[in-house]
């Protein structure tokens, strides 16, 4: 008798006799999922077990990033949207910078899709005088994208100012996805592409170990999945939430240069000023937003419970 | 008569008539309102909605009936032989003449068609307020309607254009057939791997930690009579417990619950003081057995598919079902000094650098610059390389990539997952943030055509090993990419990464194995090279002598390896000889190409290369393999 007849036997044999084998096989099993992909169809990063709660199993973290959103929630200024054409994005932002001084400590640039017009917008804005120093710069684009802007990030000046600290993934579920990439560009690729990234740089300088008050270091991850839950506009919240957890800044901007359409609209969100020529609101007043953060602060106080559970350097012994 | 009608078509007859619009008067009926949109304004805003598909069509056929032949209709799916739904073609001259005839007499009435148009886009009326009532509730309702602001602002005729985006869409949308059908060959020939679900209900892991006997962390036996109790509440269990794999609590004396999990969960190196949970994987015995069995029945299915060679043969090669796999090959020797000629050329590179990040790695690392001086622009004339890079390495890769001719193509991710199929989330394995994933720089040269693209996607999830040992399921990846018979090369290889059809040289590797002929040849001359010239420049101090004698006696050992008999050799030539034969007969121009590569044994000219490589320079080669022997 093979072991496949045995099984089905004991299989049948179930229900009456109430016996079945449970000894557990030796050694230690690993599926491999891009092969699993080519007989089935069914997309690798679907089968992460921890997509709906990345910090399962883990209390400690689990009460961290509960304190994080209530403390970040408390310190957050009103939802803004400013809802500007594409070509007036930089009249508008220059008109900022120098009628009413405004400047932003987290500026994150572009979402999910490629058809955006980050190259001109980073070209032509005076980043460095919108961003502050220390500040932190996000820009969300395809792979493709990221690495054409490899040349103009790589230049000495931009270099010099912006330095690029890590690179983001942000990954959607299947291929029914709103943020499903698709084929647009692709033509040459040879794998079908599955993924977003973002550069995260920064400017000035902030220390992992001493900077406690301005960053909170290896809070989150570089990659992000998407879940189910944030399909509902054109941003998934897990852009925004990097940035929060890592810099304690409350003057944080987002500006789309890409129209993303009234299917997918851009929500506005508590703690951002949100620039886009789909933003649901136009409810920006740089007046409003200054006399807002002199009340709040520029950045969000430490608080003890975070401190005590947040990830931090080893602490260098005196010699 | 409709004067706008005819000025479309003379204007634009080549286009009608072509893919996309192919004639189809629907289409031709929206292209045309929107040209009469872009030219007449607002004011016309009742001509546009009274004009009816059937009126459109009712003006063409008055065209036609004025100027016979000048447009030919063509009647495909239309339910009715007197409707037409193609226009096959448009003859430009008689309508150009009606045109102007009319053209004519309407100027001498001094009502020119042109000033006509003019005159009305001057008057422009202003924008029609959306919004009559003032009542904000309205108002804010209208601000929701983002589909209606859309409408009112930007398109009009919403559905047409709707319809012709859409159709742009999915053009644009539709995938080249060759991805599908390399896609579904893909199905049909790769071997399928055992896979088994995980459970994702967390309730049956607490039930089973109480029900298991564990002994010296492995999992001995169960308590029948638990799980059957816990069945009759949660029925379905047992059914889970038989089908997916479970993970088991592994409770020890120390273990405190409230800690939550171990970073290091199965990897662990204090599992007996460790106060963190962990967990045993739990698979039944009967459901491994049922699993491989039904794998290997569908992999016979697949092997004897084999034979039957598909229709859909790009990139592969042209003897693809009688051709047998490489074994693997590997050489031990110091990348950095080693003469890329003797290994001819590859369809495929990995390379896994060891890219200088202060850490302390467990192996040298080596200098960031002198992996950029790495002659690895000899290695593909047309192919893929694959290049690791780690954090600050990304922009340096990328910029390899380009230095050795290459193109960054695409980025794929590495997914690292534990134990328990999570991806990493703890243990500050980043500067500023953690790191969950890997990047795989994808970069290509020249133009293989015969790749096949969008077979896989560019994400591998698959869990971490001992440090930076990379996922398998790259091979397999790649073997799709290029077709099974390609020849393939991996630098900085270790001993675990050898496998059939792959080269892989190395500083880590134990001994060299060769197996294609030309490469031995190559590869024995350059070492007898390498030691003749050392003897003869310089005078070996006594003691570097003794090792050269050492040196000497390891390649004969590398020789006399069992791997190494002639017969060996000989099943490998024979069988690549038929395929050059049918190579010169031009089977198929795509897997020529291919070819080429893969049979890298008879294209090279021995003495030419030979010649042209240069001496290596230092002793490291010679003494890395004199080391090996020790």
């Amino acid at each position: 008798m093979t072991p496949m007849e045995s099984y089905t036997t004991s299989k049948e044999s179930e229900h009456k006799s109430k016996h079945v084998n449970f000894k557990p096989s030796t050694g230690f099993h690993t599926n491999d999922y891009s092969n699993n992909y080519i007989h089935t169809g069914s997309m690798p990063q679907k089968h992460v077990t921890n997509i709906e709660n990345p910090v399962e199993g883990y209390p400690k973290l689990q009460k961290l990033f509960e304190e994080k959103d209530k403390q970040i929630s408390h310190y957050a200024t009103t939802p803004f949207g400013c809802k500007v054409e594409i070509d007036s994005m930089v009249p508008k932002l220059n008109s900022w910078i120098q009628k009413d001084n405004l400047n932003f400590d987290v500026v994150m640039i572009g979402c999910l899709t490629d058809n955006q017009f980050i190259y001109p917008l980073l070209t032509q804005l005076p980043l460095d005088r919108l961003v502050s120093k220390p500040g932190f710069l996000f820009i969300w684009a395809s792979a493709k994208k990221i690495n054409e802007l490899t040349k103009l990030l790589n230049n000495e000046l931009w270099a010099k100012k912006f330095r690029r600290s890590e690179e983001l993934v942000f990954v959607p579920i299947d291929k029914n996805s709103p943020f499903y990439p698709g084929l647009d560009q692709d033509d040459d690729t040879l794998l079908a592409k599955m993924q977003w990234h973002c550069w995260m740089c920064i400017t000035g300088t902030v220390r992992r170990s001493t900077d406690g008050h301005l960053i909170h270091c290896n809070v989150d991850t570089d990659l992000n999945i998407e879940t189910e839950k944030t399909r509902n506009g054109a941003v998934p919240s897990h852009l925004y939430r990097v940035a929060e957890n890592f810099s304690t800044a409350t003057r944080r901007l987002h500006i789309i240069p890409a129209r993303t359409g009234w299917e997918t609209p851009v929500r506005l969100r508590p703690g951002w000023v949100i620039m886009s020529p789909d933003v649901m609101l136009n409810n920006f007043d740089p007046a409003k937003y200054k006399k807002e953060i002199s009340r709040l602060g520029c950045n969000i106080p430490l608080k003890n419970e975070i401190e005590t559970l947040r990830p931090k350097s080893p602490i260098q012994k005196a010699s | 008569m409709n004067l706008d009608l005819i000025h479309f078509l003379i204007e634009n007859h080549v286009e009608l008539c072509k893919v996309p619009v192919s004639g189809n008067i629907r289409d031709i009926f929206s292209l045309y309102l929107m040209s009469r949109d872009r030219v007449v304004d607002m004011d016309s805003d009742a001509l546009v909605q009274v004009m009816t598909y059937n009126d459109f069509i009712n003006e063409l056929k008055d065209v036609e009936i004025i100027v016979p032949g000048s447009i030919i209709f063509k009647n495909e799916n239309a339910p009715s032989p007197h409707e037409f739904d193609t226009i096959t073609f448009i003859d430009v001259v008689p309508l150009k003449i009606l045109y102007y005839m009319h053209f004519e007499r309407k100027d001498k009435n001094s009502d020119s068609f042109d000033s006509r148009k003019s005159s009305e886009l001057k008057t422009q009326p202003p924008l029609p307020t959306p919004i009559s009532s003032p009542q904000p509730f309205d108002k804010f309702m209208d601000l929701l309607d983002m589909e209606k602001m859309d409408d009112m602002k930007t398109i009009r005729n919403n559905p047409l254009n709707k319809v012709l985006l859409t159709k742009l869409n999915n053009i644009l949308e539709t995938e080249p057939q060759s991805y599908q059908l390399g896609r579904e060959r893909a199905k049909e020939s790769t071997p399928i791997t055992n896979y088994i679900p995980s459970c994702m209900n967390h309730e049956h892991s607490s039930i089973l930690s109480s029900t298991v006997y564990i002994v010296n962390n492995k999992i001995i036996s169960m308590q029948w009579s638990k799980l059957s109790k816990y069945e009759i509440e949660n029925p379905e269990f047992v059914e889970c417990l038989q089908n997916n794999i479970h993970y088991v609590p592994n409770l020890k004396p120390q273990t405190d619950l409230s800690l939550g999990d171990c970073s290091y969960l199965d990897t662990c190196h204090k599992l007996n003081s460790c106060r963190y949970l962990h967990y045993l994987q739990y698979i039944p015995e009967s459901l491994l057995t049922k699993i491989s069995n039904e794998t290997k029945k569908k992999n016979d299915e697949i092997e004897q598919n084999g034979y039957k060679i598909p229709f859909y043969s790009h990139g592969n090669c042209s003897s693809v079902a009688v051709k047998e796999q490489l074994p693997p090959q590997w050489i031990k020797c110091d990348v950095r000094k080693f003469d890329f000629n003797i290994i001819g050329k590859f369809s495929v590179v990995i390379a896994d650098p060891a890219w200088n990040i202060h850490m302390n790695l467990p192996y040298g690392t080596c200098n960031d610059i002198e992996l950029l001086q790495l002659p690895l622009n000899h290695l593909q004339n047309d192919g893929v390389l694959f290049l690791w890079v780690t954090g600050r390495a990304i922009e340096l890769g990328k910029e390899s990539l380009m230095n050795w001719g290459y193109k960054v193509i695409n980025e794929i991710s590495w997914i690292k997952t534990n134990q328990l199929g999570r991806t990493i989330v703890t243990g500050r394995t980043g500067h500023w943030l953690n790191h969950s994933k890997e990047h795989l720089l994808v970069g290509i040269k020249g133009d293989p055509r015969w790749v096949n693209k969008h077979i896989d996607i560019d994400l591998v999830v698959s869990t971490t090993r001992e440090t930076s040992r990379k996922p398998d399921e790259l091979y397999g990846m790649i073997e799709r990419l290029v077709g099974p018979h390609a020849r393939k090369l991996e630098i900085f290889g270790r001993d675990h990464n050898i496998r059939p059809g792959w080269l892989t040289i190395g500083n880590q590797l134990t001994g060299t194995c060769i197996h294609e002929m030309d490469v031995k040849t190559k590869y024995d001359k350059f070492i007898a090279n390498n030691n003749k010239n050392k003897e003869n420049r310089y005078r070996l101090p006594n003691q570097q002598q003794k090792q050269n004698n050492n040196q000497n006696q390891s390649l004969n050992k590398i020789q006399r390896q069992p791997d190494f008999n002639r017969n060996n050799h000989k099943r490998f030539n024979m069988s690549s000889q038929p395929l050059l034969s049918q190579n010169n007969n031009g089977i198929n121009i795509m897997t020529n190409r291919n070819q080429i590569n893969i049979a890298g044994s008879i294209p090279y000219s021995i003495q030419e290369r030979t010649e042209t490589s240069t001496p290596i320079q230092n002793t490291y080669f010679a003494s890395s393999t004199a080391s090996s022997s020790s």
